[in-house]
């Protein structure tokens, strides 16, 4: 309860970090909303009135201090561009990208956690060294590259995926059809991330002295390595898993553009363009406490695994 | 010809008056020209050397020396435990009469646990954090097969109680961390005697503890070994805990063996400059309390770099710069089971060279 409450502060203090940081780094794009709203050929006195409208006349400290306090009542503004409430919007199209990115996620833990652990048991070998290099590979090419290149190969030459769009109203099928190819692209370069993690976290637990010891009492090398060290090596992972998460979100947002789905990312992009302020804002904000509140999570997961990190 | 009072500080036990013939008994573990290497920068490096030694069901063998003498790897060795890259180069792992080495590694396990078993150093980092004691000693038993999950954990309450932990039913589910270092250790030895192992390996079980534990921890495996018929090999750099709980002793340096025998015979008359280097290095209670501690000269071996002949020869007094132990490599001791041997070239002459000086 103590531990729950420590971790609801905890969040409450990075929350108002974030909104505090992205308020200012909106600010320091630079272009001015009225003017783009209101086109190039708006007179100086029409870009005044709409300003003032949007607050905008004011000192930027000022302009702060009246977000922040709306910010605690749940108000965010309104998109400029839509007029609807800006957090609405965001939340709006957040499953999209939800989507995407647990997808995305799911399959790099899958595959990434096992070739870990697996290369972590055959250090040295020559297949280790194989799934070393193409994690390397993995890791290096940008996620647009990949998506794009994956959509030369699967939709264009072999037509086995739609290129395009998420089928939002299609059916479950079709949807998941849409899904395959960009949550595999996010899938492969967080695996490949959390191959290499995952391996040396398992290295490190195989070095222990009650590795040696239950070697010496003759438990089964798979009963050692899938269920003694695994269960060790799972406090780190699941650190990695967090991290890559924040990845995985940041990373749909470029797939979203390559392959032109719904989602948080489309709309932040958009919103930027549009210096639509209240949205990009709200947009960084919903996607910071998404990583947040995942990581909040995992901490509270340490316990469950690590008795010595839970409080009795 | 016997030094009648090399080291008074130490008391080994009399011998009894009357001396029963003994009945030889079964040799429980037997290694043979025990050679391990590792791979080095120009070629193989030689960590232990021809190791061979025996210990009988029931007995007790020291095996001494100082830190990187080999003493874990050879036994390490003997279970298939070296780590990669090191490997067994030759020699002969006998139990029971059979040599293991060259069985498969799905063999050496079913051996490793359920006939040769082993204690490790530091009973804080050998169990596994994460896991309950119980759940610990129950996953050694199912690995050796035929118990129920019910069975197993009957058992290991039974195997917390013969290791002397207070409150068994309800310490099995306790973690690691909730235990002192004393506690752990026995928790350890439960697991290592809970397949009934012919040969206990208990590799300096009580240097991470401190005194008064380290007795109790002895005791325990002497009163196990005595109710069990077990052999035990306790090694150790400790040698009171040898005069007091060994029969038998093994001396290494530098990866070779250089003297063996029963320890009336090894504590009476040490035949090899090293075994007596030790001996004197011993702190005495009854000694001049200012008295400066006789250490051994020189640095340990390193093992990549060993001089052509007695490995122990920069830092002997005695041998120091003569001809024979400058160039002779000595023999390894031969495997034979009995008698006080020792690989010096000046065994039989020790006293006098010594005298001499």
């Amino acid at each position: 309860m103590d531990r729950l409450l420590r971790q609801l502060t905890q969040l409450a203090i990075t929350v108002f970090g974030i909104v505090t940081v992205t308020f200012f780094l909106v600010r320091m794009i630079p272009g001015d909303p009225a003017q783009y709203m209101l086109g190039d050929y708006a007179t100086e006195e029409a870009l005044a009135t709409l300003r003032a409208q949007l607050g905008l006349d004011r000192p930027v400290i000022v302009q702060y201090g009246l977000y922040a306090l709306r910010a605690l009542t749940g108000d965010f503004g309104a998109s400029v561009v839509t007029g609807r409430p800006a957090l609405e919007e965001i939340l709006l199209s957040l499953p999209d990208s939800a989507v995407l990115a647990f997808a995305g996620l799911a399959i790099a833990v899958v595959i990434g956690i096992p070739l870990g652990i697996v290369t972590a048991e055959r250090q040295g070998s020559w297949s280790d060294l194989l799934i070393m290099v193409v994690a390397l590979f993995g890791i290096s090419f940008p996620v647009f590259w990949l998506g794009l290149a994956s959509v030369l190969l699967f939709s264009q030459e072999l037509k086995w995926f739609p290129a395009l769009g998420a089928s939002s109203g299609g059916g479950f099928l079709d949807q998941i059809h849409h899904l395959v190819l960009p949550a595999g692209v996010l899938g492969i370069s967080v695996a490949a991330y959390i191959t290499r993690l995952t391996r040396s976290a398992m290295l490190e637990v195989l070095g222990q002295d009650y590795v040696r010891v239950a070697r010496a009492m003759g438990v089964p090398q798979r009963r050692v390595v899938w269920r003694l060290a695994l269960k060790n090596a799972l406090v780190p992972i699941l650190a990695i898993v967090g991290v890559t998460f924040a990845w995985s979100l940041g990373s749909a947002i470029l797939i979203e553009v390559v392959f032109s789905r719904p989602g948080i990312g489309s709309m932040i992009l958009k919103a930027v363009s549009a210096r639509d302020y209240q949205l990009v804002q709200a947009g960084v904000l919903v996607l910071a406490v998404a990583v947040v509140l995942v990581n909040s999570l995992l901490d509270l997961a340490y316990g469950l695994v690590d008795p010595r990190l839970s409080t009795r | 010809m016997a030094n009648p009072n090399p080291h008074p500080g130490l008391s080994v036990a009399p011998p009894p008056p009357v001396a029963p013939v003994p009945v030889p008994r079964p040799v429980a573990l037997e290694l043979r020209d025990l050679t391990t290497v590792f791979p080095g920068d120009d070629g193989p490096i030689t960590v232990i050397d021809g190791i061979s030694l025996a210990v009988r069901a029931g007995g007790t063998l020291a095996v001494v020396g100082e830190s990187g003498s080999g003493k874990s790897m050879t036994f390490l060795s003997a279970l298939g435990l070296v780590a990669s890259p090191g490997r067994v180069q030759r020699g002969e792992v006998r139990i029971g009469g059979a040599d293991v080495l060259g069985q498969t590694p799905e063999q050496l396990r079913r051996l490793r646990g359920a006939v040769v078993s082993m204690i490790f150093q530091d009973p804080l980092t050998a169990l596994n954090p994460v896991f309950t004691i119980g759940e610990q000693i129950v996953e050694v038993l199912r690995a050796h097969g035929h118990f129920s999950r019910a069975a197993a954990r009957t058992r290991a309450v039974e195997l917390l109680a013969r290791v002397q932990i207070p409150d068994p039913a309800r310490r099995i589910d306790d973690y690691p961390h909730q235990l002192s270092g004393g506690q752990r250790q026995r928790v350890l030895i439960a697991m290592a005697i809970a397949l009934s192992p012919k040969v206990l390996i208990a590799d300096e079980p009580t240097t991470a503890l401190d005194v008064t534990v380290q007795a109790q921890i002895l005791d325990l495996l002497a009163e196990l070994q005595a109710d069990t018929g077990m052999a035990l090999v306790l090694i150790t750099h400790d040698l009171g805990l040898v005069a007091r709980y060994a029969d038998d002793v093994a001396v290494m340096y530098a990866g070779r063996l250089v003297e063996v025998g029963s320890i009336e015979e090894v504590f009476s008359d040490p035949r090899h400059p090293y075994t007596r280097a030790l001996f004197r290095s011993i702190p005495r209670l009854d000694g001049p309390v200012d008295e400066e501690l006789p250490a051994i000269e020189g640095q340990p071996p390193n093992v990549a770099r060993l001089p052509p002949g007695c490995a122990f020869e920069p830092r002997c007094t005695l041998g120091r710069g003569r001809a024979d132990c400058c160039t002779k490599r000595p023999l390894p001791l031969a495997g034979d089971r009995s008698g006080h041997r020792s690989a010096c070239f000046h065994a039989d002459r020790l006293d006098q060279m010594e005298a001499a000086q």
